[in-house]
């Protein structure tokens, strides 16, 4: 009879199924799994309850905690260029001029582009004998072309700017989103007060496009500690490790390796860092939404 | 009504025909499925061709993996932790069958694949198809590191080809003075992090005389000084003097497109570059090229890191017995000598190397039969994969700094090493 008379509950099932079982069943899985030593290709070791032994190691693991750096001045640097430079395009985007339609849809190209493929690209544009980057660089002078997928400090480089070559349509269109929801009296009004262009941009769509520049910044970040398929194509990790992000090396230690264990505790690191991160930002995005609405 | 009536009264004049269309269709023949990489010499396509029409009661569906041997080991991976009993016959690269077979994944071909038979086949290979005293694979391809080189080069210099590292080093700082040309590489090899790397290295540690490895003791011997200083002449000399920093990322093709483009003066590669780069269609230097054992150090014996691609069956397999017959058919003699002069590349057994048709068309299978014959094997043991990764970033982090503290890597990297190879023992324990 309830659950008549609360027919949401029924509503919400398949999906809640769908969540249940495509995500919740596997984090567990993967925590149960951080919990316990098994490495398949020693089979007759079995699957031993090992406690807190995999997270001990992964605290003192000096290439989880180099990986840990990398991928946090990756997360840092593609985030915050993305959502400046979204935010710029999405502002040129916003106006109104002929061909707008096609120049928003072609933004959009980089973003459509399947990664492995983009990366591809990148690892061409970045050879050190026929790149295009050591061209538009140094055109002749072959004496002076650079090796960037092989330099320790510029590997890393390489990687960051072909994810914000390919993501920061996606920011843009976000704050595109955000951009359109602003009232066009506020600017009106601005203009009768008569603001500048910077004290329009300033007063009135900086603050009013901040939640969508937040929200853009989220996805970012989670998905930036999702880098894999870059490092993937592009370098393996290398040289020196200066690309080896936590979920290649998890990657690597959980599917190469068959260290399930301890690939597990990598997983859930990565996972325990975007849920904080994650956390973090809806408490910030919902303080600006409830200092809007109590401004009122 | 009526039809079906009709069907009933002469189901025996069915029965009839079923069993004549039974005759003149044979039973639908037995598929097997072949997990391989893509071969782009074209001779597959004709061999299992040949295979179908000599035995018509099977057929041979092929399955196409991704063509680097890390990718490809993650692929069959998966299919052995699925137990798919869908996948029969597999390549498996020459450093996997010790952790197949200890993972319970590769069938043991004791039953098919006889000592008598191992016998006709190099014993560097046999050995690495063997684990615990079993084997598990019947190697096809036999790889070696080989040192290619400009002869028209060498030549005009009055060079021979060079028998110790440092004179490679000196004969390319040489000509690098002469030719002033900032494109020309002195030498161009495999130094990105990944396997690749593990078998370059290997390479110059063997030939100082060192080892990765203690097998017998179980123990990592990367810290030791001669394997140190192999390390660093190849980050100081060979990274430092005569090659591009480029080489740092690169892979097979990437080393072999520099040398057949005329840009490097050596080359280090697998026997397939022979052909590769003494193709016209493919390459500036045809004609140009030289192959001869990789150097030593001085005091030292050449080394060259073993390769190559064995076919296994998998345990989950529910046709071993057929798959064994397409085995037997790839291995067999008629069909690596079909194989080697259709494409110049290492094979198993040791007739190809003596027949003077093959001797014939490709002289340097003697060179290649000497090498393969002192072939240095990676670690055979199922924590391969881990210990490779160890080695990569060592060897990485050691070659592609130029300051890099060899020492301290090495250090890390053996303790590292011996903490996976610790899990070994815990076998002896009930």
């Amino acid at each position: 009879m309830r659950a008549r008379s609360n027919p949401a509950l029924w509503y919400i099932l398949p999906s809640f199924l769908f969540v249940a079982v495509f995500s919740l069943y596997p984090i567990f899985a993967s925590v149960r799994l951080s919990f316990y030593r098994l490495i398949l290709t020693l089979p007759w070791l079995g699957e031993k309850f090992v406690g807190l032994e995999n997270y001990r190691d992964l605290a003192t693991d000096p290439v989880a905690l180099h990986s840990l750096t990398i991928t946090l001045i990756f997360v840092a640097a593609t985030a915050s260029m993305e959502v400046i430079l979204g935010l710029g395009m999405a502002l040129v985007l916003n106006e109104s001029f002929r061909g707008r339609g096609l120049l928003r849809a072609i933004v959009l190209v980089p973003w459509a582009i399947p990664t492995v493929v983009s990366s591809q690209m990148w690892r061409f544009i970045f050879n050190d004998r026929y790149g295009m980057f050591n061209f538009l660089l140094f055109g002749d002078k072959t004496q002076l072309y650079l090796a960037p997928l092989a330099d320790t400090l510029l590997a890393p480089l390489a990687i960051i700017i072909s994810d914000v070559w390919k993501t920061s349509a996606f920011a843009a269109l976000i704050v595109l989103a955000g951009l359109q929801t602003i009232p066009d009296e506020l600017y009106e009004a601005a203009d009768i007060d008569g603001a500048t262009a910077w004290q329009k941009f300033r007063r009135v769509t900086l603050p009013l496009v901040r939640p969508a520049l937040l929200l853009a910044l989220l996805f970012r970040t989670i998905d930036g500690f999702k880098v894999f398929d870059l490092v993937f194509v592009m370098t393996q990790g290398g040289p020196a490790d200066a690309t080896n992000v936590l979920q290649f090396y998890g990657y690597k230690k959980t599917f190469a390796e068959g260290m399930i264990g301890y690939g597990s505790a990598i997983s859930v690191g990565v996972f325990l860092f975007s849920l904080a991160l994650a956390l973090g930002y809806i408490r910030l995005l919902g303080a600006r939404i409830l200092e809007k609405s109590g401004a009122k | 009504m009526n039809s079906l009536n009709n069907l009933v009264k002469n189901s025996w004049r069915t029965a009839v025909v079923l069993v004549l269309l039974l005759c003149v269709f044979p039973a639908q023949a037995v598929e097997i499925r072949f997990v391989t990489w893509r071969e782009t010499q074209g001779f597959l396509d004709r061999l299992i061709q040949d295979f179908e029409a000599q035995n018509p009661d099977l057929k041979i569906v092929r399955e196409i993996g991704p063509h680097s041997s890390t990718e490809f080991h993650d692929l069959v991976g998966q299919k052995f932790k699925n137990r798919d009993p869908e996948m029969d016959v597999f390549f498996m690269d020459v450093i996997w069958p010790a952790e197949f077979a200890s993972a319970g994944w590769a069938l043991p071909l004791d039953r098919f694949f006889p000592p008598d038979e191992q016998k006709k086949f190099l014993p560097a290979a046999i050995l690495a198809n063997t684990y615990q005293g079993h084997i598990y694979g019947v190697p096809l391809f036999v790889d070696t590191g080989l040192l290619y080189y400009r002869r028209d080069i060498l030549q005009h210099y009055g060079f021979a080809p060079p028998r110790t590292w440092p004179e490679l080093v000196e004969q390319a700082k040489t000509i690098l003075a002469g030719v002033n040309d900032a494109q020309l590489s002195g030498f161009s090899g495999q130094f990105k992090q990944y396997e690749g790397l593990v078998c370059n290295m290997m390479e110059y540690i063997a030939s100082r005389g060192a080892e990765v490895w203690d097998e017998q003791a179980l123990k990592s011997a990367l810290h030791l000084p001669e394997a140190q200083e192999a390390v660093r002449f190849v980050r100081d000399r060979i990274v430092g003097e005569i090659s591009h920093r480029g080489v740092l990322a690169y892979q097979e093709p990437e080393s072999l497109a520099l040398f057949t483009q005329g840009k490097a003066i050596f080359h280090r590669n697998w026997p397939y570059a022979w052909e590769e780069s003494n193709d016209p269609k493919k390459s500036k230097v045809a004609g140009k090229v030289g192959m001869t054992p990789l150097p030593a150090f001085p005091g030292g014996k050449s080394a060259s890191t073993l390769g190559g691609w064995q076919l296994g069956i998998s345990r989950f397999s529910r046709k071993p017995e057929p798959a064994w017959r397409f085995i037997r058919f790839m291995t067999g003699e008629a069909t690596q000598k079909r194989i080697a002069l259709a494409t110049g590349r290492g094979l198993a057994r040791k007739d190809v190397y003596r027949d003077a048709e093959i001797l014939k068309k490709y002289p340097h299978f003697q060179t290649q039969f000497e090498t393969s014959m002192q072939a240095v094997p990676r670690p055979r043991t199922p924590v391969y994969v881990p210990l490779s990764n160890i080695m990569q970033r060592y060897f990485s982090s050691a070659i592609a700094v130029r300051d890099s503290n060899v020492d301290k890597l090495a250090r890390l990297a053996s303790r590292d090493m011996d903490r996976v190879l610790d899990l070994l023992r815990e076998r002896a324990r009930p």
